[in-house]
């Protein structure tokens, strides 16, 4: 857990001393409630953020007890392997149904393939229970969807601070944190703004925000700009870069202008990977 | 996590629920109103409960008799005004010859027209006693004594004593007051019987629910021409002391078997055994009232719940657990329960208060309702019984909309 890592969201200089030295505080104390996770190895740079090697998922092939042996299954990704390391912002590409989004929840933990393996910062996500996963995902993992998905009777701040709520962080620190975020998004105005009085754009920089609550070490966004113009769009992805930044970004989307901002794009078609664009 | 860290999440929680129900006051007003309802429709009828049950026991209290004599009358709607015991002044010096047997009295109701004018006559109900007694609390004048022994009798066509009690509030509205005279007669036709008012006493009123007369059993008997068959409505028995009640009412039952004994605890009883329909329907009542309260209230925050699957599956995925996610909905119907328990409890005081007036003035029965403590106790206690429903009901629907299946890719 290295000291890189809690300077890593305090780069802008807009921010005064003492606020910077609180979210070091808070950092801190995140990695302290953090560093119990079982096996992540996160902080040792010789490894890949997220590695997959030769995953295979069939949707409909596990699980059911009643489910009947002749029952469909739908193989959504076929011997995928590829690894994100710290600060590569990759893109996903291919048309619907292509397995993208089966890749971020694969990587977020959120499903475990049915063959292959996916490590993050070096834990094996498929050996772990259940809860483990959820543990691994909540320490480490940052998720933006496509529809935003904040509680319309909440403000930004207290969207923002959800996240933090299950890691038992008192009131004042999550606002603290919380308006941190939303100030690096450029949404320092509208703290106590309800969802429904921000726009499109805004809406989803405060999801931004709320998935670097936990300050994770990989983000996974799901067509983040897919509910937005192209101009809304480009800022969006201007502040996940710039968020992003020491991060493991993951982006799925089929907007060419979206993968632009990538560092690399792997294409895939019918689950399997056909390019893998360095 | 530590102590500190689950205090956190919990005021966290709640801090949640609280934001959520600020921000939709009018599903936040209604709830609390529906179980405010709920609480009140339990409350009000508990003191009702209370009340009629107190001024039973009351009027039984204060008439001091251990032993009751009647029987069902032919038509249950007249509820015992059919005067359905015959040879009431000999049974009653029968049961008073007896060792076991302190005393016994026979008492008579009828309907009867009194007036100053026998053409301006007012119907009330009569009730014939052989005295008065000082539970009458006379407002004006006196009551009346036995002559001599009251028992043995020849069975008279016309008054004797010719002496009435009337309730003050019938004797402003006839403009009489003590020593003057009024008309008496079971029909318009045959008020011709002239009574002098000796005295003026709502006791009989405060039992019949309606401003009563009192007057001599035998001059009842004689203006009602039931003289013949000595006709009465109980006989009120006093046991002998050392003698238990309950005994006695056994010998009397083998021995009277045509007629009900019953004990003034039995006769309690049966008087709410003959309004089972009436405490049904209340019951019922209060059953739909709460029923209704639960269902809108569960109603109204699963659809919460459901209105924001997406939202609780995404925040679900983002790391929070499904009891936090759960909670934040639960613990709003668990607020909406205690809120609406304080609320229907707080207006119950008022409430019972005003109803009260309203009976008073109406039937003439004072503190009809009665709120002791458990009926605020057993208000709240419905209130916290269906915030924990509402919780726990709402927050299984929340929790299975927070999983990963409903997440929208």
């Amino acid at each position: 857990m290295g000291d890189e890592k809690v300077d890593r969201n305090n780069g802008s200089s807009r921010r005064p001393l003492d606020r910077v030295e609180s979210v070091r505080m808070i950092h801190r104390s995140l990695r302290n409630t953090f560093s119990s996770t079982a096996g992540a190895t996160d902080g040792d740079d010789s490894t890949a953020a997220v590695r997959l090697a030769d995953v295979t998922h069939e949707y409909g092939s596990s699980g059911r007890r009643f489910r009947s042996s002749g029952e469909r299954s739908v193989t959504a990704l076929r011997g995928v392997s590829f690894e994100v390391r710290a600060g590569d912002v990759v893109g996903l590409s291919g048309p619907s149904g292509s397995g993208k989004s089966t890749i971020l929840h694969a990587v977020a933990g959120l499903l475990v393939p049915t063959d292959g393996t996916v490590e993050l910062l070096g834990t094996d996500v498929t050996a772990l229970s259940d809860r483990e996963r959820a543990r691994l995902r909540r320490r480490h993992v940052g998720i933006v969807f496509q529809r935003f998905h904040l509680l319309p009777s909440l403000s930004a701040r207290a969207n923002v601070a959800l996240p933090l709520v299950q890691a038992g962080i008192p009131r004042s620190r999550r606002r603290e944190r919380a308006t941190t975020l939303l100030e690096q998004v450029g949404l320092g105005d509208r703290v106590t703004h309800l969802p429904g009085e921000l726009s499109g754009g805004e809406c989803q920089r405060v999801a931004i925000a709320r998935a670097l609550a936990t300050d994770p070490d990989v983000i996974v966004a799901d067509e983040p700009t897919g509910e937005l113009d192209t101009a809304t769009g480009a800022d969006v992805l201007e502040v996940l870069t710039d968020v992003g930044r020491d991060r493991a970004v993951l982006v799925a989307s089929h907007d060419a202008a979206t993968l632009a901002v990538a560092d690399r794009v792997v294409s895939l078609r019918d689950g399997a990977v056909v390019d893998d664009e360095r | 996590m530590s102590v500190r860290g689950a205090v956190a999440r919990v005021s966290a929680v709640v801090g949640l629920a609280l934001a959520q129900l600020r921000r939709s006051p009018g599903r936040t007003v209604l709830t609390t109103l529906a179980v405010a309802l709920a609480v009140l429709s339990v409350t009000l009828l508990a003191s009702l409960g209370v009340g009629v049950v107190e001024m039973g026991e009351e009027g039984l209290d204060r008439a001091n008799r251990d032993i009751w004599i009647t029987n069902d009358p032919i038509d249950p709607s007249s509820s015992g005004t059919e005067n359905p015991i015959v040879g009431a002044h000999e049974i009653s010096a029968d049961l008073t010859a007896r060792d076991d047997v302190r005393t016994a009295s026979p008492i008579a109701m009828h309907d009867v027209y009194v007036g100053t004018d026998p053409s301006e006559l007012e119907r009330v109900p009569a009730v014939g006693v052989q005295q008065t007694h000082d539970a009458f609390d006379f407002e004006a004048g006196h009551g009346f004594e036995p002559e001599g022994d009251p028992y043995p009798r020849e069975p008279t066509d016309e008054p004797t004593r010719e002496e009435i009690v009337i309730d003050p509030r019938l004797a402003d509205d006839l403009g009489v007051s003590v020593g003057e005279t009024i008309y008496v007669g079971t029909s318009r036709e045959t008020a011709r019987y002239e009574f002098t008012v000796v005295g003026t006493s709502s006791y009989y009123s405060t039992y019949l629910g309606s401003p009563a007369v009192t007057v001599p059993l035998a001059d009842l008997q004689a203006v009602a021409g039931t003289s013949g068959t000595d006709r009465a409505t109980f006989i009120t028995a006093d046991v002998a002391e050392g003698a238990d009640r309950d005994a006695v009412r056994d010998d009397l039952a083998a021995e009277y078997s045509q007629y009900d004994v019953r004990t003034s605890d039995d006769q309690l009883e049966s008087m709410f055994r003959e309004r089972t329909l009436v405490l049904a329907s209340g019951v019922t009542l209060v059953g739909l009232a709460v029923v209704g309260g639960v269902v809108l209230t569960i109603n109204l925050f699963a659809l919460v719940a459901y209105q924001q699957r997406d939202e609780l599956a995404a925040l679900r995925a983002v790391g929070l657990s499904r009891r936090v996610l759960a909670g934040t909905i639960g613990v709003q119907g668990l607020l909406i329960g205690l809120v609406g328990g304080v609320v229907g409890v707080a207006a119950t005081p008022p409430i019972a208060a005003a109803l009260n007036r309203f009976a008073t003035s109406v039937v003439g029965f004072e503190r009809l309702l009665q709120t002791p403590l458990e009926v605020y106790v057993a208000g709240f206690a419905l209130a916290l019984c269906v915030g924990t429903v509402v919780a726990v009901v709402t927050g299984w629907r929340a929790s299975r909309y927070a999983s990963i299946e409903h997440l929208e890719a």
